[in-house]
């Protein structure tokens, strides 16, 4: 498995999310895949994990074994997406909270409905907590980044199966 | 305390530069930009890049909490702010304080103490250090002439409760003065309701010098020489040198002297400058303020001073002892800096943000450019047009002007409007070469005769 295009990955995750599996773990020499569909199941998990960095923002989704620069991760984020989906970004620099308060459930877990005025996450910045609605009504498919983690402006938090009407 | 991971909280030039400077001090650096920048040379050449908000300024460069969430997010100890942006903003210093950061710049009640006109009148004046003006308001003819007298002649009245020219009168004398007093006053208050004046001196051709200085934070402060910035249009300086060449010795050194008694008193910390006003014609200078941060045109004292600003910066605001003494410091040579900006000068010197599609800058002995600009690069249209600095260093004035001559003509920019060509011209200018300008002369002289052959 010397090289793996977005195409590749974009079948693996749409199999994946058709399944019954909870997690699946791909491994090579020079590639990592590690698809979850619980956000939270990843801590641990490859290289790096315990220095939060942007790269691993989309690690949920794809973990590539050296680090990508931030830039590119940042940059390159969407590319993953499949079509038919909506991404939920980040309005602005802050820590990802998932839950209202710490020890309490998830905003949402995947598989979850919610409405576009769902309030999905919190970020926080300087102690001042902003929540982020979904913006569009669907199933959650995605979370892409961990609790407590830094995430930049714009950086993708979640991938929202928009409801056809 | 050494530093060991720095937030940069600027962009361009000044960002990449920091970012330099500090990997050069084994400092690692994390530049917070906006998304307008997540692809700038600063941000290629960080150890990581954090994209903090959209890009004007106020959603990112301008955002204190963004900046000092980051900081501590990615584990920061220090915050540089560059020069613009949230550099001399007392608040953003106490911000970051608070969090137990360092910042790269004076303590918070520094800045507040300097930034405020009367405060700062009252160090300069404590260090009996001349100033422009006399900030007292004039009540009658008789305290008109005594305060006059005190000032030195020509003054020049002004209206308290106003400008617009409307109760400005030139004295030469005492007795001129004495006339026009009153004429002034009642001027005054026919325009604005209120008569009162003030005094200032009235220097008809003023040069803009300025001491670059380095304090420690416990009342040592260097002085790496001063800056001629006479160039300027509408208060915006085009070019800056080092050393002001128009200075003798003697008033030269009561300059650099000056900027330090003002300094020390209070335990300046941080890179900042002293900025006086000079009239050429008897030799004096006035205080005119202090920039509390590193400034634009810094690199021309770093030239003659072979020193790196931004380096001293980081020591003296992690609390090391400055390792360096006056004595170590001797100016030699003569260094000019243009600023490159990103505007047309015959079009009302409108901004002209935009693709560069061809960027080739000089190179060779004594010819630096500080950019973050290059072949492809877009210059966005939020911030400062100032896309870079050319700076040139020689032997002597004449050695740096032939420099800065063929650096200039060597300069190729396309893609966008620049100021390229108006800079060729002030350096190929008689007055320019013979260095007879002052604050005003770009407006009176040089423009004029340069938009004319232009046709504009």
């Amino acid at each position: 498995m010397n090289t793996v295009s977005p195409e590749d990955v974009q079948s693996l995750i749409q199999l994946f999310d058709g399944s019954d599996w909870g997690e699946l773990h791909l491994q090579s020499t020079d590639f990592e895949l590690h698809l979850s569909k619980d956000g939270a199941a990843r801590r641990g998990f490859g290289g790096g994990a315990a220095q939060p960095t942007p790269a691993e923002a989309k690690s949920a989704a794809i973990v590539p074994t050296v680090s990508a620069p931030p830039v590119a991760a940042t940059a390159s984020a969407s590319a993953d997406i499949p079509e038919g989906m909506a991404v939920v970004r980040a309005p602005n620099l802050g820590t990802f909270y998932k839950s209202p308060k710490p020890g309490t459930p998830p905003y949402v877990e995947i598989g979850q409905h919610v409405e576009a005025d769902t309030e999905i996450c919190l970020i926080e910045v300087m102690k001042l907590f902003t929540p982020v609605t979904a913006g569009v009504a669907g199933i959650v498919r995605q979370a892409l980044v961990n609790d407590a983690e830094l995430v930049e402006f714009e950086q993708p938090l979640f991938v929202i199966e928009a409801s056809s009407k | 305390m050494t530093l060991r991971r720095l937030l940069i909280a600027n962009r361009g030039e000044i960002a990449l530069r920091i970012v330099r400077a500090a990997k050069a001090k084994g400092v690692e650096t994390v530049l917070a930009a906006s998304a307008a920048d997540r692809d700038s040379q600063a941000a290629i050449e960080a150890d990581r890049t954090v994209v903090i908000g959209a890009a004007p300024a106020r959603a990112s460069y301008l955002n204190g909490d963004l900046l000092v969430h980051t900081a501590l997010v990615t584990q920061c100890d220090a915050v540089h702010p560059g020069y613009g942006f949230l550099s001399e903003r007392a608040s953003f210093a106490e911000q970051c304080e608070k969090a137990g950061l360092t910042f790269v710049g004076p303590r918070a009640e520094t800045i507040r103490l300097v930034g405020d006109k009367l405060a700062a009148r009252a160090l300069a004046k404590a260090a009996g250090v001349s100033m422009v003006s006399g900030s007292e308001k004039v009540d009658t003819v008789a305290d008109a002439l005594q305060i006059a007298e005190g000032i030195g002649y020509p003054v020049i009245t002004k209206a308290s409760a106003g400008g617009g020219g409307r109760g400005m009168v030139v004295a030469n004398s005492a007795a001129e003065l004495e006339a026009a007093f009153d004429n002034a006053s009642h001027e005054a208050k026919e325009a604005f309701g209120d008569g009162t004046l003030y005094l200032e001196r009235y220097v008809q051709r003023a040069r803009h010098v300025e001491v670059q200085v380095v304090g420690d934070g416990n009342g040592n402060i260097l002085h790496f020489g001063e800056r001629d910035c006479s160039l300027q249009r509408r208060y915006q300086k085009m070019v800056e040198e080092a050393p002001a060449a128009i200075l003798s010795d003697a008033v030269r050194s009561r300059l650099h002297q000056a900027a330090i008694d003002l300094l020390s008193p209070i335990k300046y910390r941080n890179a900042g400058t002293v900025e006086f006003l000079y009239d050429e014609a008897d030799e004096r200078f006035y205080f005119m303020e202090v920039n509390a941060r590193i400034q634009v045109e810094h690199p021309v004292s770093e030239e003659i001073c072979g020193i790196d600003l931004i380096q001293l910066q980081l020591d003296v605001a992690s609390g090391a002892p400055l390792q360096l003494t006056q004595a170590d410091i001797k100016p030699r040579g003569h260094a000019i800096e243009v600023r490159i900006i990103a505007e047309n000068p015959l079009n009302g010197f409108m901004p002209s943000p935009g693709r560069i599609t061809q960027w080739l800058e000089p190179q060779g002995e004594g010819v630096r450019v500080d950019t973050a600009m290059k072949t492809g690069v877009l210059v966005p249209p939020f911030y400062d047009s100032m896309i870079g600095k050319l700076i040139v260093r020689g032997a002597d004035r004449g050695d740096a002007l032939a420099r800065l001559r063929a650096a200039l003509d060597a300069f190729v920019i396309e893609g966008i409007s620049t100021n390229l060509e108006l800079l060729r011209a002030i350096v190929g200018h008689p007055n320019f070469v013979d260095n007879v300008i002052d604050t005003r002369w770009s407006e009176r002289v040089l423009l004029p005769s340069y938009l004319s052959s232009k046709g504009k």
